[in-house]
């Protein structure tokens, strides 16, 4: 059985810090550590639980040092551990809004304010929502993004994945455990997961995949009854029976509690230099949030790694001055 | 695992340390073995949970047979917990406060302990002036890390007004009662068999909502 805990610290005596990280998932956590190791007082301000997306991941099997596989969760919780050794603190409210330049960045918390020299943004992203006619009046109304949250609900039901990447394909392997009707819906003409969740996909010849199809609307009276779909090659238009839809494909990054001095790319995710760094001074990112072509437990944590050692750079640099 | 790690017991040693009342931990557990899969495993964990604190005091009942509890505290399934200072506070949990719930369960017992519900103070006003009951449903899955929020602060308005009941549902223990109310996704919220909403939404929206209900 597992108990999730969030481990909040007693910040009473303190509200200015040389670092606060906002974001708890493997970017956040990973920077946690090595700031903790630098010895820079420390605050992680996470909104949820700790390893945000990865953490509704049933099991991580593409991390390195767990041939058997681990769960978001627990490797999350490994690294709140190993982060709080080093003394770094851990608050679990969410980000109200930021005030990033200059000197002293200020970061607004139910109504408080928290100081802090420099600041890691790894407040990653979250799944991009379907839009198509139905789409609104079917979310949480048969229309799910986390299967790890939703997916019991729909034993023995007919179910919809649509995507076909990472994402997609584990979800959909996830889903087998609840029932056996699931359909894919992808794009693309081929899927885009790993080859080897590819592999254990195909080997289940219950399972329809729709290539090259477009998605038209989602249809019902009181609740989902179909799809419609246009296969993008023939043109031909059908409809699909269903009674739920899980969809997986790609993020929104979050970043609607930043401030607007922070510049973004065209696609909202934070622009960064080679070091993290983003325009401002002492302001750096990490993880999903940033501009980049591949978005892993692993890559977070790399970046969480490389921005910490940025800041410890800048804070140096601001004591010799 | 299944039991608290040495890291939560010092955590919650450390949180519970100063309650000034006691906490009543009511555990109806039932006959029913397929509903009742993990009760064992959230008994032992009641009985960790009080040798944190001696302020946190634990009864175990059967639903089947002790009628009387059941009736006084209108428990209408099981396994449920329910919480009490030494009065009724209208906090329920039908199903076990494990995976993600286990955050609200720990957060609960910190503000019957404490006699604070942490509120906006903005909403409080609103809050306490309602004069009607209210019965809130929250329906959650253990897997699901958007649940505690709409769970909490259920809980709390039930703490802060004793108008209003607020129940933690578990759509997998309660498959067919959460089907009866199509839940699809977590967290669903009903409020009075009338205003239904999914997500976890701030306080003063969810309050809104309560608000209609009365209308």
């Amino acid at each position: 059985m597992i108990l999730n805990l969030k481990k909040d610290d007693d910040l009473s005596n303190n509200n200015s810090y040389d670092l606060i990280i906002i974001g708890g998932g493997p970017a956040g956590l990973s920077a946690a550590i090595y700031s903790g190791r630098a010895r820079l007082n420390t605050l992680v301000v996470e909104e949820l639980i700790v390893g945000g997306q990865s953490s509704t991941t049933e099991t991580i099997e593409n991390y390195p040092g767990f041939p058997d596989g681990i769960g978001g969760y627990e490797l999350a919780q490994k690294m709140e551990e190993q982060a709080k050794r080093f003394g770094v603190k851990f608050l679990f409210e969410k980000v109200e809004r930021t005030e990033l330049d200059g000197k002293e960045k200020k970061v607004y918390i139910a109504n408080k304010i928290y100081k802090a020299k420099s600041v890691i943004i790894s407040s990653g992203a979250s799944p991009r929502r379907l839009n198509v006619p139905g789409s609104e009046k079917f979310h949480g109304k048969g229309i799910s993004y986390c299967a790890t949250c939703d997916g019991a609900l729909f034993a023995d039901k007919k179910v919809i994945i649509v995507g076909g990447g990472n994402s997609a394909v584990e979800e959909g392997l996830f889903m087998m455990r609840f029932t056996k009707d699931i359909t894919f819906v992808q794009d693309l003409p081929y899927l885009t997961a790993e080859k080897i969740l590819q592999e254990r996909l195909l080997q289940n010849s219950d399972i329809k995949i729709y290539y090259n199809s477009e998605i038209l609307s989602i249809n019902g009276e009181e609740r989902i009854e179909s799809m419609s779909v246009k296969d993008k090659n023939s043109g031909e238009k059908f409809d699909i029976k269903t009674d739920g839809i899980f969809v997986y494909i790609g993020l929104v990054p979050k970043t609607d509690f930043l401030d607007s001095k922070v510049e973004l790319n065209e696609y909202g995710y934070i622009r960064v230099d080679k070091d993290l760094k983003t325009n401002l001074e002492g302001v750096f990112a990490a993880g999903d949030v940033i501009e980049k072509s591949f978005r892993q437990v692993i890559t977070a944590a790399a970046d969480g790694a490389l921005a910490a050692k940025s800041a410890e750079k800048y804070l140096e640099n601001l004591k010799e001055v | 695992m299944g039991i608290l790690s040495n890291e939560d017991k010092e955590y919650l040693k450390n949180l519970y340390k100063d309650m000034k009342r006691d906490v009543n931990i009511l555990f109806f557990r039932t006959d029913d073995k397929n509903l009742c899969v993990m009760c064992d495993d959230i008994k032992n964990i009641l009985d960790e949970l009080k040798d944190i604190s001696d302020r946190i005091k634990v009864k175990v009942y059967n639903f089947e047979k002790d009628t009387e509890e059941v009736k006084k505290y209108n428990v209408s399934m099981a396994p449920a917990i329910v919480l009490l200072s030494d009065q009724d506070l209208g906090v329920k949990y039908y199903g076990i406060p494990a995976g993600y719930e286990f955050s609200s369960f720990v957060e609960d017992i910190n503000d019957i302990g404490n006699d604070f519900v942490p509120i906006d103070e903005s909403i409080e006003k609103d809050l306490k002036s309602i004069d009607k009951d209210v019965h809130i449903k929250v329906f959650v899955t253990h897997s699901c890390p958007y649940c505690p929020g709409a769970v909490r602060t259920a809980h709390k308005f039930a703490m802060a007004n004793e108008k209003i009941k607020a129940d933690m549902i578990d759509a997998n223990t309660f498959y067919d009662y959460a089907n009866s109310y199509d839940v699809s996704a977590v967290p669903r919220v009903v409020i009075n068999e009338k205003e239904s909403f999914e997500g976890a939404l701030p306080e003063n929206e969810f309050l809104r909502k309560i608000l209609n209900s009365l209308m």
